[in-house]
């Protein structure tokens, strides 16, 4: 920092950026110029923590992608009769390390740690440049950078201790949630609007519409899907239930694709592809068109993740019919990043950073192009819920984002070190390696993913199933599972050899990072010439001639220019096209009864089936397990009866899951004998030999915490589940510890494991015995609550 | 694009031969802008998604033309029904019926799927027991005749342990369900669980003139 800087200190939030100070006269206008210093160290500092953010995300990724193939391994049997990998077998039966609960910290780490830091470094960098002002706040960069810091930590050890809120890319629970919120919003929103209101640049370039529509939409899209009823200070109910539930998460999760993955990085792109190709964007009218597009509709295709489902069928045609449209504003980002290359296409064979770019970009337009075709109802019957959704996402993942945060890193590193990259030979080398290692895991998985939804819908001649024992269509799989390994490995070694060209480059800075003063006049007044246009049509009626005048002023697009002046009409109209798909959808599905019918013989669970519920939740079982059987012959062939709305009304949260590593559990209850469930649970490979889920020793061991049931009751009661006098101080408990006598004698006498009365084990197996058993029950007659009635108790232990 | 057209591009500023010769005059951090016009196939594709979505509601969801989810998945019901059952219509649950369907190749195929499908987890595959009963020997819990079997399936039986399956297999299939377990009887297969119950009478032959006599699902 210079002299000149510290000694123009005046009364702003950042005395780096000194508006009032006149300098010197600007050659062109003459207006006074004013000073001011970018912080790059913010950048530096969000650069760092992509890199080893990214490479723990993909490290995840592979952990979890070998907890699907290591279970073929430690069975593996020698004709002596040894096992030679049985030492494998802690990573299926330590509970730190089960897929359910390592699922979500790969997710978690890859979107908000790794592509979450990539984009708060360009925002950094680009916004500070595009506004020619340093960043409103420092305090508040840097509250940003260690506030977000501390959530992926917080992340990292409740995830795998089993704390979640139960919904996909939404797990974190209430107190991280609210720490997002004002970390996202307080710290990295209101650092961001003040500086685009103390800019110097009058008119905001397209990166930063993009930076601007997405603080305000994942704000919206935070808050709203994770509003919950604490039970604990690591334990909520989600406040919507079932088919509601269900519309949220998925207006969410979609929608964190789009204003997470999507909006930024094509603000991303839209700096630095021109910066890195020196080239001119290929289209400023594209630029306005697509982005007003792509907001608008991507926030409603959210239901197309719940076709067939039991959620509304109005909203899913709406999924699919936004889906559909949202192909070409999608595709308008990616031609305006290729097109950028028009007259530069030669200096692709020479520069890592472009190469980058050019294979990120078209793996956007794949998955663009890929995503409106499954969202597609006929298709989407075949590929829901197989890995063909898993290959359309990495896709995405390591293609547009990796590769994307890729390119950015390798061009900043020497501006931001102000040492040459270490080595771009080792560039290339993790460009080709990545790039095959995508291509090594995406093509497996489809291929995957089409395997077994054929498997899943295939019937003999005789009419019965051609695969009825699921574990077939998994063991199909197998082999495509370890070339993902492979390619995944392949794709993490590229991002080591990235690490370490960082660390080289980092250790050739200079002992003093140069910080030049820039100079800027301060932001000029709004001028945008309004034309005047004359009707062009010879002979109407007034409103013909108003109409035609109307239209040359909209094709004519003046107007926009004029909103990219001012930022605030800008952010507002973003805001007006977001909120209106989200609330012609949401407030529809909340207002109108008939959209979930009510079945009169659905009732709340026990307080022990809630405990065991909430053992499901934090086991990540949603993460392999769906509950939500579709109308599809095929389907209710193998689970029985198709799923209906009714049967959700007290699921907080709803627990459909979006795969089937394993079966369908929608109509588990009373379907195999408890004391199956208590085998099966301990060791899976117990009973059935082929299996890949994880054991669960450890559910046979830990006690059940009894009071903290009542705690939980009561919660639930507070959303509106009617619980009666379940929520009295006690009653809870001893209607808990009645039932899971019953389980646990009943597993005994089956010559099973003994004592497990107070074990988590019988709260789980209540639970899975309760599950779509109370459509096919007699409706309740007088009593208030009779799922509560100990009575009740015996009957789901399994026949129903 | 050729290395020499690239170069006339880069090189000699605004060259003639491009279409992208004007710029809207924005610098943002020396970034500049085309103002080229859109493409026209990123038009028409994008209005042809639009037709197309507007055709598609107003067929599928407004007019009475389409069809509703749960109505495809009934009409796949009864043309499933007709293709299999429908030479025979509803089964019996006696004795005689039951014991006829061990007659029918077809249908014990289909029965060995579900059994797979359903019964297997407890009774393996061969239907020689695990957590559940052995099926194969002559030892039976709770049965004494055929129809028992079916009644079993349908009810369940030791307080839930064999679960009932009646509100997840139709009636006909757990008429051709209870043969195929009939059927197991006497099959001897490796490594099945130790008899369980008593011992009873073997199962009667399978009448000549079967009340439901075999035939072939498709015609």
């Amino acid at each position: 920092m210079s002299v000149l800087q510290r000694s123009n200190i005046d009364n702003v939030a950042n005395p780096n950026d000194t508006a009032s100070i006149p300098h010197t006269a600007s050659p062109r206008t003459g207006a006074a110029l004013e000073s001011f210093v970018y912080d790059d160290d913010i950048v530096r500092k969000f650069l760092t923590v992509t890199v080893i953010w990214g490479i723990v995300a993909f490290l995840a990724g592979i952990l979890i992608a070998l907890q699907l193939v290591i279970p073929t391994v430690i069975t593996y049997t020698t004709a002596s009769g040894t096992r030679p990998f049985a030492f494998l077998e802690f990573l299926t039966n330590v509970q730190f390390l089960s897929f359910g609960r390592l699922r979500p910290l790969h997710t978690n780490a890859a979107i908000f740690a790794f592509a979450g830091n990539a984009i708060f470094a360009a925002i950094y960098y680009s916004t500070q440049r595009l506004c020619k002002a340093r960043m409103w706040s420092d305090t508040l960069s840097r509250l940003h950078f260690w506030g977000w810091q501390v959530i992926i930590v917080c992340a990292a050890l409740t995830l795998p201790l089993g704390y979640t809120q139960g919904k996909e890319y939404a797990e974190l629970e209430w107190p991280i949630d609210l720490l997002i919120a004002v970390v996202w919003l307080g710290f990295f929103g209101v650092n961001f609007f003040m500086t685009l209101k103390r800019r110097r640049e009058r008119h905001m370039y397209v990166a930063l519409w993009f930076y601007a529509a997405t603080i305000v939409t994942v704000t919206m899209l935070h808050v709203f899907n994770s509003l919950a009823i604490p039970a604990g200070w690591l334990k909520s109910y989600s406040v919507y239930a079932g088919v509601q539930d269900a519309m949220m998460q998925w207006w969410y999760g979609h929608n964190a694709v789009a204003f997470f993955l999507t909006t930024p990085f094509l603000g991303l792109m839209y700096y630095f592809m021109p910066k890195a190709a020196e080239r001119p964007v290929f289209s400023y009218r594209l630029s306005i068109i697509h982005f007003w597009s792509l907001i608008f509709i991507y926030i409603w295709a959210g239901p197309h993740h719940l076709h067939y489902t039991a959620l509304p069928a109005w909203a899913s045609t709406l999924g699919m019919l936004f889906s559909v449209m949202l192909w070409m504003p999608s595709w308008g980002g990616g031609i305006n990043g290729l097109l950028t290359l028009r007259g530069a296409w030669h200096k692709l064979t020479d520069d890592p950073v472009l190469k980058f770019f050019v294979v990120g970009v078209t793996f956007y337009m794949m998955s663009t192009f890929e995503g409106p075709m499954l969202a597609v109802k006929t298709v989407n019957m075949l590929s829901h819920y197989t890995d063909w959704t898993i290959a359309h996402v990495h896709g995405g993942a390591l293609g547009w984002n990796g590769f994307l945060a890729f390119g950015m890193i390798y061009w900043l590193l020497p501006r931001l070190f102000q040492a040459p990259l270490h080595s771009k030979k080792l560039a290339e080398w993790h460009f080709w390696l990545g790039t095959l290692g995508i291509l090594l895991y995406v093509i497996p998985i489809y291929c995957a993913g089409i395997t077994q939804g054929l498997m899943w819908r295939a019937f003999d001649a005789s009419g019965a199933l051609k695969y009825p024992d699921f574990v077939e269509t998994v063991t199909q799989l197998i082999p495509f599972y370890w070339f993902r390994v492979a390619g995944g490995l392949m794709y993490l070694i590229g991002a080591l050899f990235m690490g370490y060209n960082f660390i080289r480059t980092w250790m050739a800075r200079p002992a003093v990072y140069d910080a030049p003063v820039q100079t800027a006049p301060a932001m000029a007044p709004l001028h945008v010439s309004r034309p005047v246009f004359r009707s062009r049509l010879d002979s109407n009626t007034e409103l013909g001639h108003k109409g035609d005048v109307f239209l040359q002023h909209v094709f004519h697009g003046w107007w926009h220019r004029a909103w990219e002046g001012t930022p605030y009409k800008f952010i507002a109209w973003s805001i007006v096209a977001v909120a209106a798909g989200s609330l012609l959808e949401i407030i529809p599905m909340f207002a109108i009864r008939s959209n979930v019918p009510s079945i009169a013989s659905v009732q709340p669970y026990t307080p022990l089936e809630l405990c065991g519920r909430d053992i499901y939740i934090a086991e990540g079982c949603y993460n392999c397990h769906s509950q939500m059987i579709r109308p599809i012959w095929s389907e209710t062939k193998r689970y029985g009866d198709y799923s209906k709305p009714g049967e959700f009304v007290y699921d907080h949260p709803f627990q459909w899951g979006s795969r089937r590593i394993g079966p369908d559990l929608a109509r588990e209850g009373g379907q195999r004998s408890n004391l199956w469930h208590a085998l099966h649970l301990q060791d899976p490979r117990q009973s059935i030999q082929q299996s890949i889920m994880p054991a669960y020793p450890h559910l046979l061991t830990t006690s059940i915490d009894f009071d903290e049931i009542q705690t939980r009751i009561r919660a639930q009661a507070m959303i509106g589940v009617p619980y009666g006098e379940a929520v009295r101080d006690g009653v809870s408990q001893s209607l808990a510890r009645a039932q899971a006598k019953v389980i646990a004698d009943d597993i005994a006498k089956g010559d099973g494991p003994k004592g497990l009365e107070d074990k988590q084990i019988v709260a789980l197996i209540a639970y899975l015995q309760r599950l779509g058993t109370d459509i096919s029950k007699p409706p309740p007659t007088a009593a208030p609550q009779p799922a509560m009635a100990p009575a009740n108790a015996t009957q789901n232990t399994g026949r129903n | 694009m050729t290395p020499s057209m690239t170069d006339s591009l880069t090189h000699s500023g605004k060259p003639s031969t491009a279409p992208d010769g004007n710029l809207t005059g924005h610098i943002y951090d020396d970034i500049q802008e085309y103002d080229n016009p859109t493409p026209g196939w990123w038009h028409a594709i994008f209005v042809a998604t639009i037709v197309f979505s507007i055709g598609y509601l107003l067929v599928w969801d407004v007019s009475i033309m389409g069809s509703s989810i749960s109505e495809d998945w009934e009409g796949d019901q009864r043309a499933e029904f007709a293709r299999i059952f429908g030479t025979v219509g509803a089964l019996n649950h006696d004795q005689q019926t039951i014991l006829a369907q061990t007659q029918n190749p077809q249908f014990m195929a289909m029965a060995k799927g579900l059994f797979i499908g359903n019964c297997a987890a407890c009774h393996k595959r061969d239907g020689g027991g695990d957590v559940g009963v052995n099926l194969c020997d002559d030892s039976y819990k709770s049965v004494k005749h055929v129809e028992d079997l079916f009644r079993i399936i349908t009810d369940g039986a030791a307080g839930g342990a064999m679960p009932a399956w009646k509100n997840r297999i139709s009636d006909n299939e757990r008429v051709v369900l209870a043969a195929y377990v009939a059927s197991l009887r006497g099959t001897k297969p490796n490594g099945g669980k130790p008899p369980e119950g008593e011992v009873i009478a073997p199962w009667p032959a399978p009448s000549p003139n079967p009340t439901a006599p075999p035939s072939p699902a498709n015609k």
